[in-house]
């Protein structure tokens, strides 16, 4: 698969203080990445790194295809109004925001793919609710749909399943595996592991003032996840009791 | 009813009154809706606070015109929209604490001209404004600034709704994010300043919060806000004008301001998303 960004030397952090440095990955079309680390230790700034909301300290990010029109982008729930008055038929046609005409309203078109979007996400029954009414799944699925509508090469999602029950996250999961086989790359931060060792094809381990790139299996093995201050020696060997890697114990 | 209406109609002033605040309310309901949900409320009250001493200098160099009342809130008001944001970006500061402090800087400097001015600033037309005697070019500023917050409003919609609903997302997908913050700063000066001269420093933002802030009682979407906003305003000014007009002691500014508190206040009780919506929620619970 054609990479769609490509990171040389990466190194993040706040004036003086360095989260990580020398990282080197590659993010291909159609791969899911998940961004695992402890907290602090620099996974939201990574993404924002990307979406060009902060500046890395040195590095570079290549873009081989030019960098995308639009990069489809959750953030965290916490960053979010939902007491703001719009319906969550109005949140997901935001997706669409560059074909938004300040002269005349949504075309039929688009319209159309706010309804396939919703059904997508599972949340078309409730096109029309305001989102104060939304439950914590419910308002994760409406910011899905929205995602939906983005129709990005690339998909940076925040922690999206830190508010949603075990139904609703398989349910999102399966829409992120959609992405996935129509050849969208998904970069996501995830603190369950069990979902990216089911779900994703690489992973960025980021702790301790490293960051290991690779595929899964490479990465998330118990010496990593302990050297790099993601569990404990106890927690890995709890976590991959039964298989043939001991050397955590 | 009627008599007092056609008595009151009678006289120009009074039809001016009239016409002046309906342009008003169409100009300054969306900026307070888009302050109350932008969580700036507070900040417009500060904003008012913070043209004074464009105001002031305008007046003692150029006197009680509007161009230089214009010009010199203008230059104040967008110099400190503009420090804030400098200074929120920049330190440690958020750009409340840093609103705060200026906002203090040039209220003190404010005062300070205008005592050092004299007695020759109308201090009571100054801070609660002068409805009753609004001239030619105060009925051609509002409905200049009116025309340009519309048709601003009209083209920058979607973006603010965007911006304000998830900043974080907007900031994502814009390469320059801080026009549409930046342009509405500069709109909300805009309108303060219109209001200025009808209302006074201290009331000027009581047509653009209250109103709004009420509205959010009923309303589930920004559309119904937005409508509801403007129709709060202008009861307020035609009821707040003709309560100043029956009981002539009354200024016309707080008069306003004070029936747009009670709609407010009725809002807040008798409003789906007010105390009535959280009694019946709870009832059924």
């Amino acid at each position: 698969m054609a990479p769609i960004v490509n990171i040389e030397n990466l190194a993040l952090g706040f004036g003086d203080s360095t989260l990580f440095d020398n990282l080197n990955c590659q993010v291909e079309a159609g791969s899911i990445l998940a961004v695992v680390g402890a907290n602090g230790s620099g996974k939201s700034t990574f993404v924002k790194t990307l979406l060009g909301l902060q500046a890395p300290i040195s590095g570079r990010i290549q873009w081989p295809n030019g960098r995308p029109a639009e990069i489809g982008y959750l953030a965290q729930l916490t960053e979010f109004d939902r007491r703001f008055p719009i319906r969550v038929r109005d949140l997901a046609a935001m997706g669409a925001w560059q074909g938004f005409n300040p002269f005349s309203g949504l075309n039929n078109t688009t319209r159309d793919r706010v309804e396939a979007a919703l059904e997508m996400a599972g949340i078309l029954d409730l096109a029309e609710h305001p989102l104060h009414a939304l439950s914590g799944g419910q308002l994760q699925r409406a910011l899905f749909a929205r995602v939906i509508m983005q129709n990005a090469p690339l998909i940076l999602l925040d922690e999206p399943f830190s508010a949603v029950d075990q139904y609703t996250e398989q349910h999102l999961l399966s829409v992120i595996e959609t992405w996935q086989s129509e050849g969208r790359a998904v970069i996501m931060v995830l603190h369950d592991l069990s979902a990216v060792l089911d779900h994703c094809t690489h992973a960025l381990l980021l702790g301790n003032g490293r960051a290991s790139f690779g595929t899964v299996g490479d990465i998330l093995t118990p010496d990593r996840l302990v050297a790099q201050g993601y569990m404990s020696s106890s927690q890995a060997s709890w976590m991959f009791r039964g298989q043939p890697n001991e050397e955590a114990n | 009813m009627f008599d007092l209406i056609s008595e009151m109609f009678g006289y120009a002033f009074m039809r001016r009154a009239f016409v002046v605040t309906t342009i008003l309310s169409a100009s300054v309901a969306p900026v307070g809706a888009f302050l109350v949900l932008r969580r700036l409320s507070l900040a417009g009250e500060a904003m008012a606070h913070a043209i004074t001493p464009g105001v002031v200098i305008g007046f003692v160099t150029a006197g009680l015109s509007v161009m230089s009342l214009l010009f010199g809130g203008l230059i104040a008001g967008v110099g400190v929209a503009v420090l804030t944001a400098y200074l929120a970006r920049n330190t440690i500061l958020r750009s409340d604490a840093s609103l705060a402090s200026l906002y203090l800087i040039a209220l003190a400097i404010g005062i300070f001209i205008l005592s050092a001015a004299g007695s020759a600033v109308p201090l009571k037309s100054f801070l609660f404004g002068s409805i009753l005697g609004v001239d030619d070019a105060s009925l051609i500023l509002v409905g200049g600034v009116a025309t340009v917050t519309l048709v601003t409003f009209a083209l920058i919609l979607r973006p603010l709704i965007m911006s304000t609903c998830d900043p974080v997302f907007f900031e994502s997908q814009v390469k320059r994010p801080w026009i549409v913050d930046q342009g509405f700063m500069f709109l909300l000066v805009l309108n303060l300043l219109a209001a200025f001269k009808t209302l006074g420093t201290l009331m000027a933002v009581g047509l653009m919060i209250l109103p709004a802030t009420a509205a959010r009682y009923w309303s589930g979407t920004i559309t119904a806000q937005l409508g509801l906003g403007f129709l709060f305003s202008l009861l307020s000014c035609w009821l707040g004008l003709t309560l100043s007009y029956v009981l002539p002691e009354t200024p016309s500014g707080p008069a306003i301001v004070l029936v747009a508190g009670v709609i407010f206040i009725l809002s807040a009780l008798f409003g789906p998303l007010g105390l009535r919506g959280q009694f019946n929620a709870t009832r059924k619970t």
